[in-house]
């Protein structure tokens, strides 16, 4: 009795160390990708809509007609388990290609090692400029890098002629480098910075902070939060009376839903956006619609970026089924899909970025309008910026 | 201006903190155990405001009616369970269960709840009233500082005033000679758990209208409740009250004056020179560091 | 004591053989470099941990200083790496006297709070200035040491391992001499150490300062290994966290306990971050991929595993109080 639950014991450990090793693929042969993403951790709840993103797309090609075969990594935010991550699509499960990962610090590390691995990753939704700056041949960007959300954000207003900027931003790697760039910019504009505070993230209470940017009387007010430092931030912004002409939220936390809801004080803020659903880009408005469907909430733009670069994997790995010819056509090709045209180019330091021209939205009423650039806007910008 | 708004502001948050470092304090006095899973607990008080609200429709401040049994007996069976389990072990094995149960709360919640933050909004939520000219006070932190104040206060008599308070404190002072006074210590010490939860439950509750909740949110407060603990003095209550208070004004000020980035790392100053220089805390009695 | 040393022999022999055994397979190196490392760093925590008694929670910023001395001493000053090593053992050597003198003097709970509050300190100093990279960290894409080839991953994996044999030796040897028996005797009962004239601040900061120093080159090492660093990698609370609780599970206050505890959880949680337990589930056919228990273990499980953690804590705590190593013991 014993032995044989022994046996069975050994027979099910067997098993599933067989299993660690999976049996090379044969019969319809689909092609094998890999998808790095921050399913815990920290940055979860933004992996979140890249993970629906991306199995929409994985849904959307399958029914096209394509095989394909996603394993799915996930790296908590941690570059160590994203480079293991990378290392084991690479080595053991033998993908083509991989899309991610998501955070800046983990696309870093794992950019930093494709070139030696020979595999090329797309990354759907990182920041970090660095990323596509080091000449890698194998990494390839999708999204704009950060220096875009202050760029447009700043020309969306440039008509109105603003003096001074204050900017309020969390301590993170986001945050800082859109800052840089913004005081950059701000500085070609002839905007003068009047105030300059970075916040660590989490904290209850940020009115002492907002009553001294509220001292300066900025004319714009540029934010960088992530999650619901947004809400908090434009609430006790509300309560302190800070009103500048204009509040500027650079991407993540200014961009959800959750945030629209918020009419009371989150009306008429501008902030910048890879994506929304009201663009005249192939398939956009539709996705939006579908993704609310079955997922029950609004794409953020984290879902696209990740939706699109799934889509554009697949559909360049299925005709190529080899690593470095996928490297070449993903190199050479061009796609026109719901983040608009598509081209991974080098162009002022950067190496196969994809030069995506980033929107300015404004809540309107509750819900996010396109107001710049001109071509893809069908409302006009509310300035200056009223309770 | 500025002074007066940040001083305002920085005590209001400040109440919050107090009530925090209370429920920490309350458990290291009586029991000895640094609790790391208070965070967790305040997260759990979190939730509970949230799902009364849009739930059942109760206000959160009114919800504390529930939240505060309901907690209390959840910290009470968590005593008896697990706690009292190593009361008589080294510190260390004690931090590390309160590290293990906070570790289950955070992450069954995450579970449960995912990772979306929510946001509860009442009608008051972003509401406020001015003072003096241009100094702005905000509904629901005034309303969170006043029920702070009454529940330190029923604390206050509570602990002064009944048999079972006094319990408590004698418990604090001398645990081996509390039980040959005849009081039933094990009682005590699951009352005081309870109590300690309770009180993190209500902090989280009261903050709830006024920040977001997420299963990882106790964890910004958790450090925060500490240094209040050793800033007042372990175990104190009035220590813990008065704890919180500066380290609200001390971040507020700091954020204005200094840098807002730089205001955590004053307050964690503060804590050292606190250890530095008077390790017993403002209230403590001094004797055992 | 004949018997510990060839067995330790035969460990470090087999442990050098691996990579040849294992051939070109970066994934699983990848891991053992890891493991290697939470071992190191475990049991350069058991050094004031778990024989003088000192619950340290801040060891990140050790770790961090290691981290950041290289990484900052190879970026700006273009130094060899060993430059940047021994500026870590500096930087964390004098966190680890501040901490000492602040709290040494201090009982019980003390200590374990105020290296949370140094460990954050530094934490956030270094997100708040410039040279260190702030918040968007150090990025290195090319490192030259001693002509070897440093995007390969055996140099690390022997680099960690001395690591690893060196911070053994030292506890081993610690444990013989006349500093272990003062540390232990500290951590049984800190008046009657002091009552026999033993200076019980001194043997605590000698024992931080060893810890420190080790734990510092072990984050030198990760730095080269990883080439980017930022706060949240290197000077988490959370990386703290995971250091005293890989000793605690392995066996707290033992030579071999850390190690074992690394061994554990090293894998498992590899296990539980790539999914396999949920995979191989679905694929011996105990639940099926689209039932909703086979969608949970397949999508929760991962999500799951810092619970998983939590648990194993919880029943470390409470049924093995000393730790895996205990219960080996205890069965014999």
């Amino acid at each position: 009795m014993k032995n044989a639950i022994m046996n069975q014991k050994l027979l099910s450990i067997a098993v599933a160390a067989l299993s660690l090793f999976p049996l090379s693929a044969n019969a319809a042969r689909p092609v094998k990708l890999g998808f790095i993403n921050s399913i815990t951790g920290k940055e979860a709840q933004i992996g979140e809509n890249l993970t629906n993103g991306a199995a929409m797309a994985v849904d959307d090609m399958t029914a096209k007609g394509y095989a394909v075969t996603v394993v799915r990594e996930d790296d908590g935010g941690d570059p160590k388990n994203a480079l293991a991550a990378y290392e084991k699509l690479v080595t053991r499960d033998r993908v083509i290609g991989v899309v991610g990962p998501y955070t800046s610090g983990s696309a870093n590390v794992v950019a930093s090692r494709a070139d030696q691995y020979n595999v090329p990753i797309l990354v759907p939704a990182a920041a970090k400029e660095e990323i596509t700056m080091k000449g890698y041949r194998n990494v390839f960007r999708l999204n704009a890098p950060a220096n875009v959300y202050s760029l447009v954000l700043m020309k969306a207003v440039a008509d109105f002629k603003p003096k001074t900027i204050a900017y309020v931003y969390a301590a993170n790697d986001f945050g800082v480098s859109t800052v840089k760039t913004a005081q950059e910019n701000a500085l070609s504009m002839g905007l003068k910075e009047v105030a300059n505070e970075k916040y660590q993230q989490g904290q209850p209470d940020y009115r002492a902070t907002l009553a001294k940017v509220k001292a300066a009387n900025p004319d714009l007010v540029f934010l960088v939060s992530y999650d619901a430092d947004a809400i908090l931030l434009m609430r006790q912004a509300k309560e302190i009376g800070l009103s500048p002409k204009a509040f500027l939220g650079a991407g993540a936390g200014y961009t959800t839903a959750q945030f629209a809801q918020q009419k009371d004080i989150s009306n008429l803020v501008v902030s910048a956006t890879q994506w929304t659903d009201d663009v005249n880009w192939p398939g956009a408005s539709d996705f939006g619609k579908r993704y609310k469907a079955r997922f029950g909430k609004e794409p953020s733009y984290h879902a696209a970026c990740a939706y699109e670069a799934m889509r554009i994997m697949i559909e360049t790995a299925s005709k190529t089924e080899d690593p470095v010819k996928l490297r070449t056509t993903l190199k050479n090709g061009s796609w026109n899909g719901i983040m608009g045209p598509v081209r991974f180019s080098d162009y002022s330091g950067f190496t196969n970025q994809n030069n995506h021209s980033m929107l300015v939205q404004q809540i309107q009423n509750g819900s996010y309008e396109t107001v710049y650039p001109a071509q893809f806007s069908k409302k006009n910008i509310v300035y200056p910026f009223r309770r | 201006m500025l002074f007066l708004q940040s001083l305002i502001s920085g005590l209001l948050t400040g109440g919050v903190y107090a009530l925090a470092g209370m429920g920490m304090s309350m458990v290291f006095g009586v029991m000895n155990v640094s609790n790391f899973a208070h965070g967790d607990l305040m997260m759990l008080g979190m939730y509970l405001a949230y799902f009364a609200f849009t739930l059942l429709n109760i206000d959160p401040y009114l919800s504390l009616v529930l939240i505060i049994p309901l907690a209390f007996m959840f910290g009470y069976v968590l005593e008896k369970v697990f706690i009292n389990r190593v009361i008589h072990h080294p510190h260390q094995n004690q931090i590390l269960l309160t590290i293990g149960l906070g570790l289950i709360m955070s992450n069954s919640a995450l579970l449960a709840f995912t990772s979306d933050p929510r946001i509860l909004t009442t009608s008051y939520s972003s509401s406020s009233f001015t003072v003096f000219r241009d100094v702005s006070v905000s509904v629901p932190l005034l309303l969170s500082f006043i029920i702070t104040c009454g529940i330190t206060a029923l604390l206050y008599l509570f602990l002064s005033g009944t048999r079972t308070g006094m319990a408590l404190r004698a418990t604090s002072q001398n645990r081996e000679a509390a039980q040959l006074m005849g009081i039933n210590v094990s009682r005590i010490t699951a009352i005081a758990f309870g109590i300690g939860t309770a009180l993190a439950a209500a902090a989280g509750a009261l903050i709830a209208p006024t920040y977001y909740i997420h299963p990882l949110a106790g964890h910004s407060f958790l450090l925060k409740a500490f240094t209040i603990c050793v800033l007042g003095g372990l175990g104190s209550v009035v220590g813990a009250t008065v704890g919180g208070l500066i380290i609200g004004v001390v971040e507020a000020l700091s954020s204005v004056y200094l840098s807002s980035d730089w205001k955590d790392v004053v307050v964690f100053v503060l804590f050292l020179a606190v250890l530095l220089f008077r390790p017993q805390g403002l209230f403590g009695k001094k004797g055992d560091q | 004591m004949m018997k510990q040393a060839i067995a330790s022999a035969f460990l470090v022999v087999a442990a050098i053989a691996l990579p040849l055994l294992i051939g070109d397979n970066p994934y699983v190196t990848g891991i053992l470099i890891t493991l290697l490392m939470m071992a190191t760093l475990a049991s350069a925590w058991n050094i004031v941990g778990g024989y003088a008694g000192q619950f340290s929670f801040g060891h990140a910023a050790y770790f961090g200083a290691g981290a950041y001395s290289t990484m900052i001493m190879l970026s700006v000053f273009n130094t060899n790496p060993l430059v940047g090593m021994a500026t870590g053992i500096v930087v964390s050597s004098l966190i680890a006297l501040v901490t000492g003198s602040i709290v040494f003097r201090l009982k019980g709970h003390y200590f374990a709070l105020a290296s949370i509050a140094v460990a954050e300190i530094v934490r956030l100093t270094v997100l708040n200035l410039d040279f260190t990279g702030g918040a968007q960290g150090i990025l290195l894409s090319d490192v030259a040491f001693l002509g070897l080839d440093l995007n390969s991953k055996n140099p690390f994996y022997y680099g960690m391992l001395s690591c690893l044999v060196v911070t053994l030796g030292i506890t081993a040897y610690l444990r013989r001499t006349r500093t272990g028996y003062y540390l232990q005797a500290i951590r049984e009962d800190q008046d009657a150490a002091a009552s026999l004239a033993i200076n019980i601040a001194y043997y605590k900061n000698k024992a931080l300062l060893i810890s420190a120093a080790l734990t510092s080159v072990v984050g030198s090492i990760y730095a080269l290994y990883i080439r980017f660093i930022d706060t949240t990698a290197v000077l988490d609370l959370r990386l703290s966290i995971e250091i005293l609780l890989t000793a605690i599970i392995g066996g707290v206050g033992t030579l071999w306990g850390p190690l074992l505890g690394a061994a554990l959880l090293v894998p498992l949680a590899e296990m539980l971050r790539s999914n396999v337990l949920g995979d191989a589930m679905v694929r011996i056919g105990i639940v099926s991929e689209t039932s909703p228990i086979g969608m949970f273990f397949k999508d929760g499980l991962a999500h799951a595993h810092v619970l998983v953690y939590g648990i194993i804590t919880v029943l470390c705590i409470l049924y093995l109080p000393k730790g895996i190593l205990g219960l080996l013991r205890r069965g014999k």
